[in-house]
């Protein structure tokens, strides 16, 4: 396995390649921030829960480190990402919106509320039609054997994969390390 | 009813997480869903939803959804007729 | 190439893979209505086991059947337990695989897949490439979710559930039933029993985060994968989703005829066990494997544009 690029994201800092990105927020408006920078083009972002607006941004940019043509249909390249909390942030939204005093509750908070979401919504915002998973797991180290198992099935289409940990617990307790890895 | 539309929109722009979208920014008479607001089929849902909690309305039939939601002065003329609260 | 060497499932219609597999048979349902099991939800039909089940427990107890049939050691160095969940136990997700790991001894990490309704048939695939690896010899997957009020608010705000019995591949169908159950498998590299998983595939549609492709890119692009060395005609039986909501249907549909296999039966087990979520890929093809002869597909898709397909084959 190779990796090409890999980015990490803390509450309050971006490093991507090894390269620390300053910023002036921190937290989910750290998030909204490296958007509105370094995307702004996609509205449906806005709609995502704090886990899946994690993903998205750190791919956005692991993509754009890679500077390969963006958007073309493909299903070379498949999404593997892990945590320990699964969606556990907007499972407590959701929460709120079913109180037995004050019991409405919200579809737009619930479609979030399963953590492979975000793998879904970096296959639908790149296009990418290859495999998509996610696991929970006690320690990020336990994803690298599932990743390379998975480039490595015999009769797959996989070239190559996004694959890492994202992780949030609340909009300002969340970490990814995600990597651009390639089969071979 | 103009009444009503601001607030509607506001309810709108709130509910669907419309950032930097001001009640301004939406034509009363322009389609929800497809060209327009571009909405999808779980902001529908979240419609219904506001409704429900806003102005103790419930949509039951999906089909009559369709009316309702082709634009937020059709929304407003429902609420005014059919609101409980 | 790895092999079932042993299945277990506990559902409403029965303790056993036997006793449910006969209780279908038999035409009989798990499935009941409900006007006030959850304070607030509107009235539902669902298949729900009739004293309230806890989630590790009844775990415990589905893959403590299976391996009683076995001769693995489930506390070995060589034995990985997968989970596939979607819920978990009260939200949480992995203190329960630990807890169920722990029980038996097991002191490798145990491995959570929560890929929506897909969840089951991916842990079988997540099993078979660490088996054929090397890593571990065997793996106990098992599936289980319960129905809660979070779960269930959740369907009815996206208007998805039925307050009828489902009706897979109906004209007439106008959605899905909730279901519990916990279910079991033990894989093996050991080359023993009649059905071995001979391929998996899972794709995403790149389309709708809750809504299906309508051309089926993902499934048939799982079916294409799978069906790789086979002919069409040697698949005997397709084990759909079949939650009976209207996309899904019509999706799989595609799907099938795209791939050629609209010769092959199918089997809709929804009508009997209701969506039984993180446990539907393992309880479904246990009935699969029960059903069919030769050689079948099981497949699911899921929430997040996800899809995912086995091939298993009788020797």
């Amino acid at each position: 396995m190779r990796i090409t690029h890999e980015i990490e994201i803390t509450p309050t800092a971006v490093i991507l390649d090894g390269q620390t990105l300053t910023q002036t927020e921190t937290g989910e408006k750290m998030l909204i921030g490296l958007y509105r920078q370094h995307a702004n083009d996609y509205p449906k972002f806005f709609k995502m829960d704090t886990l899946c607006r994690l993903g998205f941004i750190a791919t956005e940019l692991l993509l754009q480190a890679e500077g390969a043509e963006r958007f073309v249909p493909t299903e070379d390249r498949a999404v593997i990402l892990a945590n320990r909390n699964a969606s556990i942030k907007n499972d407590k939204d959701y929460l709120k919106t079913i109180s037995e005093q004050d019991y409405y509750p919200s579809p737009a908070l619930f479609v979030y509320t399963l953590p492979n979401i975000v793998t879904g919504e970096i296959a639908i915002r790149n296009k990418y039609m290859g495999e998509t998973a996610f696991y929970i797991l006690d320690t990020p180290d336990q994803l690298m054997p599932i990743v390379e198992t998975t480039l490595n099935t015999p009769y797959s289409t996989l070239n190559s994969a996004i694959a890492g940990w994202c992780d949030c617990s609340d909009a300002n307790t969340f970490y990814a390390k995600i990597q651009i890895i390639w089969k071979n | 009813m103009e009444e009503l539309i601001e607030q509607l929109k506001q309810q709108i722009i709130e509910a669907l997480n419309f950032e930097d979208m001001t009640p301004a920014d939406i034509d009363a008479q322009a389609p929800l869903f497809g060209e327009g607001l571009g909405l999808d089929s779980i902001d529908a849902l979240e419609l219904i939803m506001l409704l429900d909690r806003e102005y103790g309305i419930k949509l039951a039939d999906p089909k009559s959804g369709k009316e309702v939601f082709r634009s937020v002065r059709s929304m407003a003329e429902y609420i005014e007729k059919n609101r409980t609260k | 190439m790895i092999y079932c060497l042993a299945h277990h499932i506990i559902s409403p219609l029965g303790d056993g893979s036997q006793a449910n597999f006969e209780a279908v048979r038999a035409g009989k349902t798990g499935l009941r209505y409900y006007a006030n099991r959850f304070v607030s939800v509107e009235p539902f039909c669902a298949s729900l086991f009739t004293e309230p089940q806890a989630f590790v427990p009844l775990c415990i107890h589905s893959a403590e059947q299976a391996i009683k049939e076995t001769n693995i050691v489930p506390s070995d160095e060589n034995v990985v337990l997968v989970l596939s969940t979607t819920k978990g136990d009260n939200l949480d997700l992995l203190s329960p695989a630990q807890q169920i790991a722990e029980h038996f001894g097991n002191r490798n990490k145990p491995i959570v897949v929560s890929n929506a309704c897909t969840s089951g048939v991916c842990a079988h695939i997540t099993a078979q490439r660490l088996l054929e690896s090397g890593i571990y010899q065997h793996a106990i997957v098992i599936g289980c979710d319960l129905q809660t009020r979070f779960i269930v608010s959740g369907f009815q705000a996206f208007k998805a559930l039925s307050d009828e019995p489902c009706l897979p591949f109906s004209p007439e169908r106008k959605g899905l039933n909730l279901g519990e159950a916990a279910a079991t498998i033990i894989w093996s590299t050991d080359k023993q029993g009649d059905w071995r998983l001979a391929a998996g595939s899972i794709h995403n549609d790149a389309n709708h985060i809750s809504a299906p492709s309508r051309t089926a890119e993902g499934a048939f692009r799982c079916l294409r994968d799978v069906m790789q060395g086979v002919q069409p005609e040697d698949i005997e039986l397709v084990g759909v989703h079949g939650t009976a909501t209207p996309y899904n249907d019509a999706m799989e549909q595609v799907a099938i005829e795209r791939a050629g296999l609209a010769h092959a039966t199918i089997s809709a087990l929804k009508p009997y066990f209701g969506h039984t979520m993180g446990a539907a890929g393992v309880l479904e093809t246990i009935i699969c494997m029960l059903t069919a002869k030769k050689q079948f597909i099981k497949m699911l898709s899921g929430f997040g544009g996800v899809n995912a397909a086995i091939r298993l084959k009788c020797e």
